[in-house]
């Protein structure tokens, strides 16, 4: 519980720092517009010649995007600047202040930068999943629903996992930063359902940068294209990478406070 | 009567700066309505330098020596006045004009940071069109006077600040500039880089004659360097000058040291005491009775020996800026 | 001319320097500009193939002849001025430029063609290798090979001369990530990033025809590809030239407003 109210704490901070800069929800508004045109543009093109693509309806596509933006928001609102300020606190040495808070460093670190602002990101991600699933038709019960929450969560996890794990690199190595402008790269490549790539690129997406599960799994739990078995594999993946992730961190820490002298 | 290297007539830069106040009413009243409010950084200045002079430009922080050097160098556009460099307009960047100045800022790098200065050297080079030979000789020049061998071949982000500095002052003379503006060049630095730097500019504008205007707010830079100083505050010129006529005119008063055999002698009847420790005496008089207290000194004591010193520098220095605060 | 010339070796070595230094964002850097094509190229293999074969003119061979000549032309047309020069600005380095006797696209210019020279045999490299995999359809007419050359240059010039251009409103503003991302949206639909111009809408290519961003990337890959008539041709060579004039226009006004606002304020 303590968690949460420093959770809260952090998020009141933020806000209060950024509604300073009340120009940049514009700019994050405009940004975010812009780029969700370009992926409904870039659908309107495709679809303008085909009914299904690679078994995937329009509308469905459509969910994809929906799911890719709320994704790409909530990696972008808690997860990316707090992994960013850490690395850049380890270069500096800013880290040691937060090592010697009475709070568990790891979780200092994760919550201590939040992007407000990408809740817009979140908003048009939700908004258009909403339009996406009207379309459809379909009713979602409540079992797709949970599936589809459980999916979004395990996804969330296994993208956390990762980051942290590319982040805690920097105990080692100095120039990380450049390895999380791969995963922007790649995150791209989860605007499309992830069955069209050829097998060795579904696999660099699945298991080398998990944007499959980020975007496209939870956008198979809504079009009931997700079977059980994968969604076990997920929320299991997300437990080992959790449990793994934490191992590693605490394994940099340990060299890191045994380095400085 | 040669003209000018660098001359200043009624120089003027005003910048226009939003004015904010604290307080949420002045907020709020802010977003309605922005107050506007005139800075002077540069409040009509004037004064040459001749070819070949190394003159020394003092004031605090936020007196306007960088935004006046910035105009001269063509940086910065002025608001009024006049001012040419080797007869030509700054502001305009005239290539020819370009090629004969250069600007050092002590807090800023030209160099790529990532690569050897050597390559930042090679760049200059192609860009200021220097032929081989004489590149050749100006580098082996500049490597003596200021010690670059072994710094040439390392990265520049990996050299010491004083070194990087040393770089930095030999990339930005290697086109042999007749004009040298030097912005705070050993801020920052160790006491012995300083020394170092300064004797360079010293020996560089004897071999090669170039005229030098130097900001500093280090005294010892001054001292060593310039006969001449301008002392500039709040935009305004407070001095222009020789720098003992500066101590002269700012200070009232002189110190005697006297040698005595010890310190039980009554010394306030020739002046003020500062201090006295194993018969070594400092005292503070004025000015203008020196000579009479030295000579009552030595009548009525047994002195070993008398020195007579102006005031320390930065003394005067601060008297000037405080005079020029009111 | 030759003190060019010797500027432009000089910054050459300095950039090759600098890029040996910074392997790893060189290598981040071509993996963006090879995945973004590859999955275009995917999309669009998967619609032509569940549309009997062929979209328009394109069957999947010809996609993958169309998207791997467009990695390649991207690549070389490819500038990074804009954010750059907002940097330049916000730290102050443009001083520096501003008191040399040059004007500072040459260091741009040659700054940009020596970090593709060092990147263009892995790209090509890249480009090989998807070749056997995507099996492209490609076999130009030799005067279409021959015209190619000259229109990836005017084409690197129209780009270049424009974002150059377009580089100068950080002395106005320091928001140009709006101004670079709404660029770089237009271009990618308008230059036949996204797909080849003539499948797009009709509204698209008539806005293709007026502005420049065909003429910096969509036009020398349809070129190459054999899909232009000899006039069609000659005429998009015609038309990168007049891009190419207007840019230098623009950039000399933009240039020197430019740096009218930057010495009134200074920095």
């Amino acid at each position: 519980m303590s968690y949460l109210r420093l959770l809260a704490a952090f998020f009141r901070v933020s806000l209060r720092g950024e509604l300073a800069y009340r120009v940049n929800f514009f700019v994050q508004l405009f940004q975010s517009a812009l780029d969700l045109g370009m992926s409904l543009g870039g659908l309107a093109v495709v679809f303008s010649f085909t009914d299904t693509l690679g078994g995937w309806r329009p509308d469905e596509v459509l969910a994809l995007v929906g799911v890719y933006f709320l994704v790409g928001g909530i990696i972008g609102l808690m997860i990316q600047p707090g992994m960013e300020e850490f690395i850049e606190s380890v270069r500096d040495g800013t880290l040691d202040f937060t090592l010697t808070k009475p709070e568990d460093a790891q979780l200092l670190v994760t919550i201590r930068r939040v992007d407000i602002w990408k809740l817009i990101d979140i908003l048009m991600g939700v908004i258009v999943l909403g339009a996406a699933l009207a379309r459809l038709g379909g009713s979602i019960g409540l079992g797709e629903a949970a599936v589809f929450i459980l999916m979004l969560v395990a996804g969330g996890f296994i993208i956390y996992s990762f980051w942290l794990i590319l982040a805690t690199l920097s105990f080692w190595f100095v120039r990380v930063e450049n390895i999380l402008v791969i995963f922007q790269s790649m995150y791209e490549a989860g605007r499309w359902p992830i069955s069209l790539y050829p097998g060795w690129l579904r696999y660099g997406l699945t298991f080398v940068v998990p944007v499959a599960f980020a975007v496209t799994l939870p956008a198979e739990a809504l079009t009931s294209r997700l079977s059980g078995w994968t969604l076990l594999g997920a929320v299991a993946l997300a437990a080992v990478l959790l449990v793994i992730s934490r191992g590693f961190w605490r394994l940099g820490l340990r060299r890191y406070s045994g380095a400085s002298a | 009567m040669t003209s000018p290297a660098v001359h200043i007539r009624g120089l003027r830069k005003t910048y226009v700066v939003s004015r904010q106040e604290a307080g949420a009413r002045a907020t709020v009243v802010d977003l309605v309505r922005r107050r506007m409010q005139e800075v002077r950084a540069v409040d009509g200045i004037s004064f040459d330098l001749a070819p070949g002079e190394v003159v020394g430009f003092l004031g605090p922080n936020g007196a306007g020596k960088t935004t006046t050097l910035k105009m001269l160098s063509g940086l910065l556009h002025p608001t009024a006045g006049e001012v040419t460099v080797l007869g030509r307009v700054p502001w305009k960047r005239e290539k020819a004009f370009l090629r004969q100045i250069t600007l050092v800022m002590g807090q800023r790098n030209q160099l790529v940071w990532d690569i050897p200065a050597s390559h930042s050297f090679e760049l200059n080079r192609a860009i200021y069109r220097i032929p081989q030979e004489d590149y050749r000789r100006i580098l082996g020049e500049l490597t003596d006077l200021l010690e670059l061998g072994p710094l040439l071949s390392k990265p520049v982000r990996n050299l010491s600040l004083g070194e990087r500095m040393k770089c930095e002052i030999a990339a930005a003379l290697l086109h042999r500039p007749s004009v040298v503006f030097l912005d705070e060049p050993t801020i920052g630095l160790d006491v012995t880089m300083q020394r170092r730097i300064r004797t360079f500019i010293t020996e560089y504008n004897r071999r090669f004659g170039a005229t030098v205007l130097l900001t500093s707010h280090y005294m010892a830079d001054v001292e060593a360097l310039c006969k001449r100083v301008v002392v500039i505050h709040h935009g305004w010129l407070l001095f222009d000058g020789d720098l003992s006529v500066l101590v002269q005119q700012f200070t009232q008063h002189k110190t005697i040291v006297v040698q005595l055999g010890d310190c039980d002698a009554d010394l306030k009847a020739y002046g003020d005491v500062v201090s006295c420790s194993d018969g070594r005496a400092t005292l503070r008089v004025p000015r203008s009775e020196t000579a009479h207290i030295t000579e009552r000194l030595l009548a009525d004591l047994p002195v070993i020996d008398l020195l007579i010193e102006d005031p320390p520098i930065e003394e005067v220095i601060e008297r000037v800026f405080a005079q020029g605060n009111t | 001319m030759k003190g060019l010339a010797e500027l432009y070796i000089q910054q050459f070595r300095t950039t090759l320097a600098m890029m040996l230094q910074y392997r790893a964002s060189l290598l981040i850097w071509m993996i963006g500009h090879v995945l973004e094509p590859l999955v275009y190229l995917i999309v669009w293999s998967v619609v032509a193939g569940t549309g009997g074969g062929s979209v328009g003119d394109y069957a999947k061979r010809d996609f993958a002849a169309y998207f791997i000549v467009l990695m390649l032309v991207n690549h070389v047309t490819y500038t990074w001025i804009m954010y750059e020069f907002e940097y330049r600005i916000r730290h102050g380095s443009l001083s520096f430029a501003l008191l040399r006797p040059v004007h500072p696209i040459h260091s741009d210019i040659a700054d940009n063609v020596s970090s593709k020279v060092i990147t263009l045999p892995f790209m090509v490299a890249v480009a090989g290798v998807l070749a056997l995999v995507f099996r492209p359809a490609l076999s130009p007419e030799p005067w279409a090979i021959g015209l190619f050359v000259p229109a990836l240059l005017l084409a690197f010039l129209v780009r270049f001369l424009l974002e150059w251009t377009l580089a100068q409103a950080a002395f106005w503003t320091t928001r140009v990530s709006a101004i670079n991302q709404t660029y770089f949206v237009l271009l990618l639909f308008l230059s036949g990033q996204i797909a080849p111009i003539t499948l797009m809408p009709h509204p698209v290519r008539v806005l293709a025809q007026i502005l420049p961003f065909r003429a910096m990337v969509g036009f020398p890959v349809e070129l190459l590809l054999g899909r232009l008539t000899l006039s069609e041709a000659l005429t998009g060579l015609g038309i990168q030239a007049a891009w190419v004039i207007i840019g230098l226009v623009l950039l000399r006004v933009a240039w020197r407003a430019g740096v009218r606002v930057y010495t009134a304020v200074g920095a």
